[in-house]
């Protein structure tokens, strides 16, 4: 160990950068990693959507001056399902990767004291049109999907649908079906779990709802009193998807064309094409960090490599007379590996504790998570694996050294 | 002697070439993330109206009539307030200036229905157009008491005018809108905020400022069914939101913005301001305690996240990487000085003292910089032009300027001649007997 440490004190300069330089590389890659793995959170999570390039989702159909009547929506999708095609329509106050309109509660069982932060999707028909898995229970009745809700219908009696992951959260260890769920302590209106489902996508994917990407509830009957519905069309298995778009939205435009606000469109899109624009923004900087982690890290290998070199090169007299004095290559070779990992090590250590405040930082400033433990290591690892390799050339080079150099230049 | 240096550093930059290019593409691609990162910052930071934006202030206040349908508590400053609370505190005249705003979108169109656009405007109340400092080209804003008889005026940009008359001059002339015929007393330069910083609470995610096309007083906007786009949140029986509607007397809907320009003048200010929400508290009014509060544009952008946090995040990012990238150059600067010992031996030997030995290598370190801050030049201009692929709300903003090049400019350099000093240091303390020994 001593003649591991004792040429780092004599020259401290190189050591020393050394050092500096795998913490700063430990620090950002680890931060750089999390942000990483947080922006491919959603599209990561299974959406619960079936067969999406055969859902179409009508959104952006917003009412001028007053809120579109429901016997007008309960036309409009009457007309959409006389289109050829079509199997199952929907009209929604808000749907899956539908951005502008949103509603998110806090829900909680009767009597329970767990909340989670939950998104609703509220319309008819919603587990055929959306194709959805249901895991439990049964879906709504004809009569349920046939109620005419009070506004949009958040707060008032009846039967709800929700996720697997919100059933589990709310009611851990017992089934959700037949228990009852309100929004908030206050509210008087009470929701019974008829039906549970696999997976479903909530349409707000910020920074505040990664936790709880899947926390979803279905709410039958469509919204009333509402100016921006969105409608979900499912088109049959064997029916060309483009072709029943294109009758869909004349059908819209004929139904409800004159009751549209003047200069905004209605858009048009299969779920999926939906589904990667909605996500794009992440796809883009889920790159650009990837980006980031690797060019910091081929920049921490060039710069271990080029500072091994010259620290070994400085030393050839020495290790020339460690060869004369009797020691293996292969001696060499670990000696150079041991000093790299006892570098990078000090380094990473440093690096893991300013990754940490740097995160802390982070979270305090921009509302990020905590970095989880399991971050840590994986950053460390990467880091010796890093460092070893950096030292490979440059040691192997070293051990090279012929003895007989101990006896020249002295 | 400065010539001289240079020379050296070319005649060493020769030697070894790959080194050489390692450290300058090692710099490049620091400073150039860094200049990419800050420059979409800059574009995004700082006053949305330099020089006006600073002393306005946005009212706030809980102004609930008879609560919403679910009766929410009031957790965040709302800035959205009844046309009457918002006509009381413009009229009472007791700021630097003030107004009432709300977006509006419309279909503007000549009065025989030829040409016709469909654009974003400003539905205001009080000297909206001359507190927030829109330049005129032709005409003059709406008079007090054109806003009080409620006159069909309005006032546009040059782009609308030339679109509609083919003439930016377009005073005098009519126009079509909602269902009535506006005259036209102004003309305004196209005009728009360097940031969203109005109405933010209905522009979430946008954080650019959008060119305002027309700006129309409100009574006579709301008479000719020229509505709000957003009517904000009604009272308890109203629909939820509703959008383009001329309904809005139950609705909170319309920004109030004041310009005070002292302290004091906030002061007085933020007294009329509670003493005017208690005595609607008192009068029966507003149903819950008003806790009005005045916040500076600024202020209230950042309560917002006016600016998305990715922004401010990535420049974090880039700033670790470029001190990283410094550390990385500093070692291998290091490394390629002292290999040269000998050399610096001789000349110390030679009779150069210890402060031209230091120059010397700073100067070299100061040239491979300035090489990095040409090489970063290309890599940043490739870097905005990808953050402008990217499909985020701000790709708009990743645009070279002038300004910017003068800081790359001066930030190479700088970091040439910081990471030089440590290595320049060291190799200039060099005893120049032992390394001749050695050499």
């Amino acid at each position: 160990m001593r003649h591991l440490l004792a040429p780092l004190f004599r020259h401290r300069l190189m050591p020393l950068l050394v050092v500096l330089q795998v913490a700063l590389a430990c620090a950002i890659a680890c931060n750089a990693l999390f942000l990483l793995q947080q922006r491919l959170k959603p599209m990561l999570v299974p959406d619960g959507i079936g067969q999406p390039n055969h859902l179409i989702i009508a959104s952006n159909i917003v009412s001028r001056g007053q809120p579109w009547e429901t016997s007008r929506m309960r036309d409009t999708e009457r007309a959409l399902r006389g289109v050829p095609g079509v199997t199952s329509v929907s009209v929604a106050g808000s749907l899956p990767m539908v951005l502008n309109a949103r509603m998110n509660g806090r829900v909680q069982g009767v009597g329970r004291d767990t909340r989670a932060d939950t998104a609703m999707y509220i319309g008819d028909h919603l587990v055929k049109t959306l194709g959805l898995h249901l895991v439990a229970g049964r879906d709504f009745t004809a009569e349920e999907d046939a109620v005419q809700n009070h506004g949009v219908g958040m707060h008032q009696d009846g039967p709800a649908i929700i996720t697997q992951s919100l059933a589990n959260r709310l009611f851990p260890g017992q089934k959700a079906l037949g228990q009852t769920l309100q929004l908030g302590d206050k509210d008087p209106a009470v929701r019974t779990v008829v039906g549970v489902v696999g997976h479903l996508m909530r349409n707000d994917f910020g920074d505040g709802s990664q936790r709880n990407l899947d926390n979803v509830m279905l709410f039958p009957g469509i919204p009333s009193s509402w100016s921006l519905p969105a409608i979900g069309v499912r088109v049959a298995p064997d029916a060309d998807p483009q072709q029943v778009r294109k009758q869909v939205e004349k059908v819209i435009q004929r139904m409800l064309g004159d009751g549209m606000v003047r200069g905004i469109d209605p858009s048009y899109d299969m779920y999926g094409t939906l589904r990667d624009e909605a996500l794009a923004q992440y796809r883009a900087s889920v790159w650009l960090l990837a980006g980031v982690c690797l060019i910091v890290l081929i920049v921490t290998l060039a710069g271990i490599m080029g500072l091994t070199a010259y620290w070994v090169q400085q030393r050839t007299r020495q290790i020339g007379i460690r060869r004369a004095l009797g020691a293996r290559r292969s001696d060499i070779l670990r000696y150079l590996q041991a000093e790299n990992l006892l570098l990078v090590g000090v380094g990473t250590l440093l690096g893991l504790i300013a990754a940490y405040a740097v995160n802390l930082w982070l979270m305090h400033h921009y509302e990020l998570p905590r970095l989880p433990w399991s971050y840590l290591p994986i950053g460390a690892a990467l880091l010796l694996v890093l460092g070893q390799l950096a030292v490979l050339s440059p040691a192997l080079r070293a051990s090279r050294v012929p003895p007989v150099v101990a006896t020249r230049s002295v | 002697m400065f010539a001289y240096y240079l020379e050296l550093a070319w005649r060493r930059c020769r030697q070894n070439v790959s080194m050489m290019l390692l450290v300058v593409l090692t710099m490049a691609i620091g400073i150039a993330s860094c200049m990419t990162a800050t420059t979409i910052f800059a574009a995004l930071s700082g006053e949305p109206l330099p020089g006006i934006s600073d002393h306005l202030y946005v009212v706030t206040m809980d102004s609930r009539t008879q609560g919403d349908a679910d009766d929410e508590p009031y957790a965040k400053p709302q800035s959205l307030l009844n046309l009457r609370d918002a006509k009381a505190l413009v009229d009472a005249h007791r700021a630097d200036g003030q107004f009432a705003q709300a977006q509006s979108l419309a279909q503007v169109s000549t009065t025989d229905g030829k040409q016709s656009d469909r654009v974003v405007g400003i539905i205001g109340y009080g000297s909206l157009l001359t507190t927030l400092g829109v330049p005129f080209r032709y005409g003059r804003p709406w008079s007090e008491a054109e806003q009080a008889a409620h006159a069909p005026v309005v006032v546009i940009d040059a782009k609308l005018a030339e679109r509609l008359f083919g003439t930016s001059n377009a005073v005098g002339r009519s126009v079509s809108m909602g269902t009535g015929t506006f005259r036209v007393i102004g003309v305004t330069a196209p005009w728009k905020s360097r940031t969203q910083f109005l109405g933010l609470t209905q522009n979430a995610g946008s954080p650019l400022g959008q060119d305002m096309r027309f700006f129309v007083p409100v009574g006579a906007a709301l008479d000719n069914g020229v509505g709000p786009l957003n009517s904000g949140k009604c009272a308890k029986g109203a629909p939820v939101v509703n959008f383009q509607s001329t309904n809005v007397a139950q609705c909170r809907w319309i920004e109030t913005w004041v310009s005070l320009r002292t302290p004091a003048h906030v002061t007085t200010y933020r007294d009329f301001l509670a003493r005017y929400a208690q005595a609607q508290h008192q009068a029966g009014r507003y149903v819950h305690p008003p806790q009005a509060k005045l916040f500076v544009t600024q202020a209230w952008m950042d309560r917002l996240k006016a600016i998305p946090g990715d922004v401010g995040l990535n420049v974090m990012l880039a700033g670790g990487f470029l001190l990283l990238c410094m550390v990385n150059v500093a070692g291998l600067l290091a490394a390629r000085f002292l290999r040269r010992q000998g050399h610096v031996a001789i000349r110390r030997a030679l009779g150069a003292s210890r402060r031209h030995v230091f120059m010397q290598h700073l100067v070299e370190a100061g040239v491979l910089g300035v090489a990095g801050g040409l090489l970063a030049l290309p890599l940043t201009l490739l870097g905005l032009w990808v953050v402008r692929m990217q499909p985020v709300a701000y790709a708009e903003a990743a645009r070279f300027s002038p300004g910017a090049f003068a800081v790359l400019a001066a930030l190479s350099l700088l970091v040439g001649l910081v990471v030089g000093i440590l290595p320049a240091w060291r190799v200039c303390r060099q005893p120049p007997a032992l390394q001749i020994k050695v050499a």
